[in-house]
């Protein structure tokens, strides 16, 4: 009862005009954000945050979720039509969604992810609303040891990301996370591996290196397969092709089941829904009937990361929102606005302003629906665009990549990082490694080393195997690993 | 004429409008100041600093007809945003927001950037150091921890960073009330106060403000000479007998060498701002002292303060060189690895380059790199601490496996015959050289003109020839990006060296 009399109270605080033309703007800006490389949900979050200052609290809160929820979804959009994802989120999605593109059915991969985004996002809002105190000492039970744990079972994830020579996928996986050690020591104040380059000094900014790794990559790989040049007409792209409902009816179980994954991977502080969507990727094609398909172009490889994406949303906000912690970078600014509007996050603002936490909980819901509808319209759109010959798309690409690499710190030399991973992902790509697996190097790297040399200062090796929490985790990471390899075996047999 | 035409006619006159609103305007300014100025803030959104910035910039609103745009510049603790101001001109239209983390900053990372680079034109506020625990351990003051302290186990206080200025504090603190600790880095503010909501250790090193909403943790003490008026019921260090000062400051600096009309000109919107109401409040809710201090004064504190930096960080061994000096340049280590591992794979097949398949080339690269940080990890000169786990064990590890894996691609590949595609790299090479003559002269010439030449060279390149569309694309591009980032995002495209 409670629930519903604050769900109520919620209601009539968004039920106005500013916080509902909030949402509507906050849902179009986020997938503008999340469609163009390089600016990530939380640039995005940040970017709106000014304009906050004259807005009322539940207003500017709406903004920015909003636009945070938005732009998780926006990223996909990019990962399926040109194999960028526009904000970390989507790599996995690139996985099947732009392979499905090139065989010509960018709209199935489309409508795939907005739905399974929304469907996402509201089994995330649910599960905030109904468990966001049960889900907060989840969150905090979550120590170094566990952190770690999690850092090894994404790792793992790489088995199944392999293809067909495990060996180039740990190569690759190495790459990234021998890479991601440059720059500041966890502990000491000192700079590794920076090879007397002041800007290495803090290590190698992410974004620009996965847009090239996948933009740059990619486009450097298939000029020379002579793809643009030789076929001057451009995939080519049923306008008319099927709504694929049955198909997506048939996602339904995987899609609610990945939105779980999500919310809860989101809901550690610090994990975030990056490693959610591997996570999810990786147990739906443990658990398909059809794990072939994935990397060739399989729907649920595209549904399974984005309903993890967007289900992570409404995770995120449960640390923040009972704790008082930012779980990612996008809500660390959310914390920031909070601040701005004179209140508090953490459990009191439960207590003190029950109408405002649910009037975001509420407008989360409508901001899904809504942002349905203009991804909808958005996807015809996206269609034309991918229907350009290459000849003119791929400069395009590289004249984003190049803005969205320089703007985030506003740094050349980042550029220059997005341009050699380029070539990097060339040169990977040429040899038949798969890229996917030095991104989830470079993503989990920071968090096994820190936590695992923290966990040895606090205590002893022992530990994580005798803490429930982190031998669960280490115990899933060997189920997950071995899987592929077990299911092999036992469809020979 | 087609229907086209007229459309590329339309996007490069739009294009022509643009460049002369963008370009026109420049370089005539005489009165101070004539444009938005930024605030170069070293942390991110959301950030104690970056609060503060932004609600200087809303309350300056009221005083002056400058608008303040903040930016965020994060990265190696501060040295990025210092560098950036150092590299823009001394025009008194970027001002960079300092705290006193940046004394340790510069030492610890013994960087070239100074801070005598800078005039720190006002201090605003004293943020006092607070020590935090959780209320399950029942500390109700400064004695009950040095109580709790003499027992055999040594107490954990943690905060975030090593050599930061709650690592500073925590040392002098150590100092003051005779306690023997162990201080933990939990890298992050948000993760050190996840800890003490689980109880983990005795003592978290903070500021007050992180306590907000968060009832479970109690404030023991904070370490300014008077209680604050949000926070009554909170002693300071004085009141319980140990005399111990110490706040983190948050202010301002231009760099050296601005117009002084621009100094007297935001010195004194900043004194506006801090006698408004709104001001008073912000302190309040923050839990922080204004505390308005002119340059003279805050450069005086400045130069006390880094004295007594450089004493604690000795006395924490923090000021050493972890890195010893490699005695060949580095580049040349790799070099010299690399030729040595290429005459091996050559070796073994019998020195014939056509023999070398690229699996092979790239399995022996990756050795090679592996080897590279492998040397780069014996100038590791880590001190023996006892309280630390080794930063070569990780690095270590990924390269030996990535070593080990890379020998077995190696004799694989022997096996297996080299497919060899027909097509040549040529011109992905072209394009990367574009891309790196393209960020070259962006730096120079500016965003808007070098965008459609890289855009119409690479179509040129991928041999497109409809030259109406080739133009469309290119000048609407830019005009597209103009809309969306500066105007919508506010994020100013670069303009060009050789202009601005």
């Amino acid at each position: 009862m409670g629930i519903l009399n604050n769900l109520w109270l919620g209601f009539q605080e968004f039920g106005h005009f500013l916080p509902i033309m909030m949402m509507l703007i906050g849902v179009i800006i986020g997938i503008m954000v999340g469609v163009l490389p390089g600016l990530s949900p939380s640039i995005g979050v940040a970017l709106m945050l000014p304009v906050t200052f004259g807005l009322d609290p539940i207003s500017a809160l709406v903004l920015l979720v909003s636009v945070y929820l938005a732009s998780n979804y926006g990223g996909s959009i990019t990962a399926i039509a040109i194999n960028t994802p526009g904000t970390p989120g989507a790599v996995a999605t690139t996985f099947d969604g732009y392979e499905l593109t090139k065989q010509g059915k960018p709209l199935h991969a489309l409508i795939t992810s907005l739905t399974a985004s929304t469907i996402g996002g509201l089994v995330g809002t649910i599960i905030l609303i109904l468990f966001s105190v049960p889900l907060a000492s989840l969150a905090l039970s979550f120590e170094s040891y566990e952190y770690f744990a999690l850092g090894v079972f994404g790792l793992t994830i790489i088995s199944s990301l392999a293809g067909k020579s495990p060996i180039k996928g740990f190569i690759s996986s190495g790459i990234g996370l021998l890479l991601i050690t440059v720059g500041f020591d966890t502990q000491l104040p000192f700079s590794r591996f920076n090879m007397d380059i002041p800007n290495l000094a803090d290590g190698i900014e992410f974004i620009p290196a996965l847009i090239g790794l996948f933009a740059l990559g990619e486009i450097f790989f298939s000029i020379e397969k002579g793809d643009s040049v030789q076929e001057k007409k451009a995939t080519k792209v049923n306008l008319t092709e099927a709504l694929p409902l049955k198909e997506l009816l048939k996602l339904k179980w995987l899609m609610l089941k990945s939105s779980v994954i999500g919310t809860l991977v989101g809901c550690i502080p610090g994990a975030g829904g990056t490693i959610a969507t591997f996570i999810a990727y990786d147990s739906a094609k443990n658990s398909s009937k059809n794990p072939e398909k994935f990397g060739k172009g399989s729907l649920e490889g595209v549904a399974a990361p984005e309903a993890a994406n967007n289900g992570s949303v409404g995770g995120a906000l449960v640390p923040l929102l009972t704790l008082g912690i930012p779980g990612s970078a996008s809500t660390a600014v959310l914390i920031g606005a909070l601040m701005i509007h004179k209140l508090n996050p953490g459990p009191e603002l439960f207590d003190k302003e029950p109408g405002l936490v649910y009037g975001i909980f509420v407008s989360l819901f409508f901001a899904n629906i809504f942002m349905f509808f203009v991804g909808l319209l958005g996807n015809k759109v996206w269609i034309k665009i991918i229907a350009a010959p290459k000849s003119v798309l791929y400069p395009v690409i590289l004249a984003l990549s190049f803005i969205g690499s320089y703007f985030i710190q506003n740094s050349v030399f980042d550029v220059g990082v997005c341009i050699a991973f380029g070539i990097l992902g060339w040169i990977l790509k040429r040899g038949n490694f798969p890229t996917a697996p030095v991104v989830l190097g470079l993503i989990l790297g920071k968090m096994i080393e820190e936590n695992l040399r923290l966990s040895l200062i606090k205590g002893e090796w022992i530990e994580f195997f005798t803490r429930p929490g982190s031998l669960i985790i280490i115990i899933l990471a060997v189920v997950s690993f071995f899987m592929p390899y077990i299911k092999k075996k036992l469809v020979r047999k | 004429m087609k229907v086209i035409n007229y459309i590329l006619g339309i996007v490069l006159i739009s294009y022509l409008v643009l460049l002369g609103y963008l370009y026109l305007g420049i370089g005539q300014k005489d009165t101070y100041p004539a444009k938005p100025i930024s605030i170069v803030i070293h942390s991110k959104p959301g950030s104690a600093i970056d609060f503060m910035a932004r609600k200087v910039a809303e309350i300056a609103r009221k005083h002056s007809d400058a608008a303040f745009v903040v930016e965020n510049r994060s990265g190696t603790q501060g040295l990025v945003a210092m560098q950036h101001v150092l590299d823009m001109k001394a025009d008194g239209y970027t001002l960079l927001g300092v705290t006193k983390s940046f004394l340790s900053t510069v030492m610890v990372n013994k960087s070239k950037v100074s801070l005598n680079d800078f005039l720190f034109i006002a201090n605003m506020v004293s943020d006092p150091e607070a020590l935090i625990s959780n209320n399950e351990r029942g500390f109700k003051s400064l004695d009950d921890i040095i109580r709790d302290s003499q027992r055999e186990e040594k107490q954990i206080w943690i905060g975030p960073g090593t050599g930061s200025r709650d690592h500073i504090m925590a040392l002098k603190t150590w100092e003051t009330l005779g306690v023997d600790a162990n201080w933990i880095d939990y890298k992050s503010g948000p993760q050190s106060i996840l800890a003490m909501l689980r109880d983990e250790s005795a003592v978290y090193v903070g500021n007050p403000a992180d306590t907000k909403g968060k009832s479970n943790l109690d404030i023991i003490s904070i370490a300014s000479e008077k209680r604050l008026s949000s926070l009554p019921n909170v002693p300071t260090f004085m009141e319980q007998g140990y005399d111990l000062n110490e706040s983190m400051w948050r202010g301002f600096a231009f760099k050296k060498g601005v117009p002084e009309k621009a100094v007297v000109y935001i010195t004194d919107v900043l004194q506006k701002v801090v006698n408004d109401k709104e001001w008073e409040e912000y302190c309040n809710e923050t839990y922080v002292f204004s505390n308005f201090e002119k340059q003279d004064e805050f450069t005086n504190r400045i130069a006390q303060e880094t004295e007594e930096t450089i004493f604690y960080l000795n006395k924490a061994g923090l000021l050493v060189t972890y890195v010893k000096e490699s005695p060949i340049h580095l580049l040349l280590v790799l070099i010299i690895i690399l030729s040595i591992i290429f005459l091996l794979i050559l070796s073994v097949n019998k020195f014939k380059i056509g023999n070398i398949t690229y699996d092979q080339l790239l399995a022996a690269g990756i050795f090679g790199f592996s080897g590279f940080f492998f040397y780069q990890t014996l100038l590791f000169d880590i001190p023996e601490t006892a309280n630390i786990t080794s930063p070569t064990l990780i690095p270590r590890i990924w390269i030996i496996t990535l070593a080990i894996l890379s020998i077995i691609l190696f004799f694989r590949s022997k096996a297996s015959t080299s497919k060899k595609e027909n097509h040549s790299p040529k011109i992905v090479l072209i394009i990367i050289l574009f891309l790196f003559a393209y960020l070259i002269s962006m730096q120079w010439v500016g965003y808007f003109f070098t965008t459609p030449i890289f855009i119409l060279a690479t179509m040129y390149l991928l041999k497109y020839r409809k030259v109406p569309i080739m133009g469309i694309v290119a000048f609407g591009f830019v005009l597209f990006s103009y809309l969306i980032f500066n105007k919508l995002l506010n994020i100013d495209l670069p303009m060009g060296w050789w202009f601005v």
